[in-house]
Order: structure tokens, then sequence, then C-alpha cells
């Protein structure tokens, strides 16, 4: 599946103060379109109640063990 | 020798830990220049933990299978005052202060520990083309990789260096080069198995496993490295089994999926026959093939491909300005995971959330999946394209397109030799299960595989 527009990987470098030099960013150029486009369809149908894999704890794990250890 | 085989002459007396220590320093003396398994040599401790491990089985204190037994680890697995260099120069002289829990656990254990293997350039890649520390050889074949990014690893089981070595899989870092290598290659769920002390990848992808020549001793290592770490955020603390299968388990009745879509798409002629020929195995052992269709594998790879290049790039993000330090593959992909904007890679983990929920569908039909680990055998040292199917494709993202999504899921997953291709070559089966399922995968795998997988003459 392609998408109707590319991004420009040497502008997207610059804007961020990234400094890869032209010849690095035209070798990787196609590997990330080709990624751009496998992976800006599968977002169109993710619900936005799902929420992503990672997980934050307001204690840290060695303060979580002694709550569990006393429980 | 398996492990478990060593295990058991250590204890009638036939043999000693400084004789087998011994032995492993003397092939790793003779092997390592024509194959570069290990990185670092550790032969007066390991001469001393041996004698150690000698002295305490001769007084009866006896801490288990691994006493005594010589060893090896991946050189990212921190180890004190060894220097552990995860493949990359920028840590060419980085020797740790502490022991990864790995380690500690396997010095707990008794375990020899004769050295670090060598690996790909920060376990960012399946070659093992190292370009600092040069490339590693198959045992099977010297003109082709063993697979990585744990190459050293699978290359010294391989070669008989050593009957256990542990890797890292972050995307198929254990289970590709232990089907290049034709050996046991077992990763365990995410969280199993404590992350503490080794050199990260990709946070939320990364895991720890042990390479073996026997399916019983991957269950036995695992026995020993499983369980509970407070030092790791993401460590279970659901309890540990004993991993070992019996030595002719029964799967009958099992419930075995063969994937109908993806997994048997593109594959080397040879391999796609050998894995077909494992489900007719299992099914003469009384277990049931269940045809299915997965849920979309080359979606979860995208996903998992966007994780990783953001998790990784993050990671080295403060040594970038030194490119000079990085291989070019290694650099090409640090710099894509720079262009990926933050919003990709918070969608990347939303979606993973979404596929682990399709995925957990499948469980109530199979017990676990059959498919092959690698849909080629080992390409020759340099080979960047691959054809199959008159089809010419990259070898890393062919490599890497059966294992990829297994980590993104966190599942269970064993590769196990399962045959050869017309040249010789291993060829590797990989059984996935659900969360928390080694030891149903362990006990199928005992089932179909030989007590000591095939090694090459060397």
């Amino acid at each position: 599946m392609s998408t109707d527009w590319k991004k420009d990987w040497k502008k997207i470098a610059r804007a961020n103060g990234l400094a890869i030099p032209d010849a690095a960013l035209e070798r990787i150029a196609q590997s990330l379109d080709t990624l751009e486009a496998d992976f800006r369809p599968l977002m169109r149908a993710l619900p936005p109640e799902t929420e992503p894999a990672l997980a934050f704890r307001a204690e840290l794990s060695h303060d979580r063990k002694g709550v569990e250890d006393l429980a | 020798m398996t492990l478990l085989e060593a295990a058991a002459a250590l204890r009638r007396r036939e043999i000693s830990s400084a004789e087998l220590t011994a032995a492993a320093l003397q092939r790793i003396e003779r092997l390592n220049p024509s194959t570069n398994a290990m990185q670092t040599v550790m032969a007066d401790a390991a001469r001393e933990q041996a004698k150690q491990a000698d002295e305490e089985l001769a007084r009866g204190e006896d801490r288990g299978p691994l006493h005594g037994i010589p060893v090896a680890v991946k050189d990212l697995f921190s180890t004190k005052g060894v220097r552990t260099t995860g493949g990359s120069s920028l840590f060419a002289d980085h020797v740790p202060d502490h022991d990864a829990a790995v380690v500690e656990s396997l010095c707990a254990g008794g375990a020899v520990l004769v050295g670090k293997t060598g690996m790909h350039e920060l376990a960012y890649g399946i070659t093992s083309s190292n370009p600092h520390f040069g490339a590693i050889r198959n045992p099977w074949d010297r003109d082709r990789i063993p697979g990585g990014s744990s190459g050293g690893s699978a290359a010294a089981v391989a070669a008989g260096m050593v009957s256990m070595a542990m890797g890292s899989d972050t995307g198929g870092s254990i289970r590709i080069p232990a089907s290049f290598c034709g050996v046991v290659g077992l990763k365990p769920t995410y969280g199993r198995v404590s992350r503490y002390g080794t050199m990260p990848l990709g946070f939320s992808l990364d895991h720890m496993g042990p390479l073996t020549r026997s399916v019983r001793d991957a269950g036995a290592v695992l026995n020993i490295i499983a369980g509970y770490d407070p030092r790791d955020d993401t460590s279970s603390r659901r309890p540990v089994e004993n991993y070992v299968p019996d030595i002719e388990p029964t799967i009958r009745g099992l419930r075995i999926g063969l994937p109908e879509n993806f997994y048997f798409e593109r594959l080397d002629p040879d391999v796609d026959a050998a894995v077909r020929a494992a489900f007719h195995a299992a099914e003469s052992h009384g277990a049931e093939i269940v045809p299915l269709r997965v849920p979309d594998i080359a979606a979860l790879n995208t996903v998992a491909r966007v994780i990783l290049l953001a998790e990784a790039s993050a990671l080295l993000e403060p040594h970038l300005e030194q490119r000079d330090r990085f291989g070019p593959d290694v650099l090409a992909l640090l710099d894509q995971g720079r262009l990926l904007p933050a919003t990709d890679y918070i969608n990347a983990q939303r979606l993973r959330r979404a596929m682990q929920r399709q995925f957990a569908d499948l469980w109530s039909r199979v017990d676990c999946l059959f498919t092959p680990t690698t849909p080629i055998t080992a390409p020759r040292i340099g080979e960047t394209a691959t054809t199959i199917g008159g089809q010419s494709q990259d070898v890393r993202l062919a490599t890497t397109r059966l294992v990829r999504a297994i980590n993104a899921l966190g599942l269970p997953a064993v590769s196990v030799p399962c045959g050869a291709d017309r040249r010789g070559l291993p060829i590797g089966l990989q059984i996935v299960g659900q969360p928390f399922a080694e030891a149903l995968i362990l006990r199928v795998a005992q089932a179909l595989v030989p007590a000591e997988v095939p090694v090459p003459r060397l």
C-alpha cells in the first residue's frame, strides 16, 4: 500500500537539527518511505480508546516490593 | 555431551569440573581462530571456579545441574571486572562493577564462566559480521554467517566449546542464530528472565535466554535464571515452574496450530518441507494439527520495527555524534530511528496493544504454533540479498520476518533443529506458546528433537 505523499527526510533532519549527512539520508530514504507506507494505514484503524503498551507506575519497583511483601 | 549429561557424569565422578573446563578451553583455543565465536576468554578465572566446584561437590555441596559446567554469556551481559563491549567500539574498554542478574544466577548455580561470546554490533543486526571485532563464522560452513545478534553464542554451542551460552533476543537474535547453527534457542516470555545488567537495545522488546545442544538443557538453564527481580521493572512475579521436560514426554491430544497465512509464504523449498515434516512427526505422536489463520503478522512486524527503531535510537542518541564509531548497517538503522516522530512510537505501542488482544484469541483454539524460524538457511558472509521463489529479498528483512512479531507480543518461543537443506545446513522450527507457556513448548520440542542435536564434525 502506498501513501499519496512522501516526507522530505532531508528537511526533517535539518529541522530537527540532526547532523546526518545527505548521502546517509539518501541511503535510508527508501527504507523510511517503505516503513511509512506500511505503517500509516495501520493507524487509521486504531480505536481512540486503545492505550499504548507502556506502563508507568507511580511507585518505584523497590517501593512496590515493600508494599507487596507487607501485604 | 549435553549440559545435563555432563552434570550426571560429574556426580558419578567420571569426570571433574576441572577436566570439563580444560576441555572447553582447549576446544576454544583450537576452534576460535576459525569461528571467532568467543570475544573474551576467561581461562584463569574459569580454572579457579572449576577447582572450587570440584571441592564443593566433593564435600557434598551440590548447587544443582549447572554446578561445575563450563558456560559462556553474550558480551552484553555485565560481568564484574570483565570487559563487556556489547560488540561496540564505544564500549571497547567498558569494565562493569557488577554482574548482570543472569550472570549472578548462573554463578550462584555453580556454573563455570569460560568466556564472553561475540555478537552483532550493539545486538542490532542478524549477521554477527562485527566491524570492530571481526566476523563470526558458522561452524557448519565457515563462509557463512551464524546469524545474530547472538551469533557467537550459537557458534560456540554448535562448535562444542560450551554446552550452553546465553543470548538476547530483541527481534529474533536468539532464534535466528539457533536456526542457522542448528542448536536450541529459547526466548522466554517478556518479564520471565531479568534484564538487569544487560546492555539494552529495545527496552520493551529485549528478552534473555539460553542456546543449548538439547531441549532439556534449555529447560535446566531456565530453571536457574527465571524469576522475579525487583531491579527489572518489567520482571514478572508469576511463580516459576520446572521447565525440564521428561526424556520421553507425551504430546498426545495437544493442539498444534498450522498457520494457513503468512508463515509459509516465500520460503526456501527445503525449509518448507522440513517444517511440514515436523507437523507430521507431531501428529504421529498423537498431537492434533489445527489449521488456522493468524492475525496480521506483517502489520505486527511493521509495528515492531517502528518500536525498535525509536527505542534503539533514543538509547544511543548521546553517542550519535561519533558517527565513525558505528558500522554502516547499525548507523543506518540509528539514523532512521531519529527521523521517526514521537507520535509514531506512541501509536506503534497502541497498535501493539490492539494486536496483542487479537492474538490472545488464538490460544483458545491451539496450545502452540509451529512455524519456520527463518525462511532460508544461513547465507554467505557479505550477502545482503537472497533469492526465494525467484524474488530478491533483503537478507535482514527476510531473516527477521518470521520471528520479529513474537517479540512485540512478548510470547515464549523456541527454535529447534528440524532437518537440513540440500547443502547440509541446519533448518529451524519455531514453536510459539502463549505467555508463560515455556514448559509446554519445551515439552513439545523435546518430543520431536533428538536427545542431543546433530553438530558439525570439527
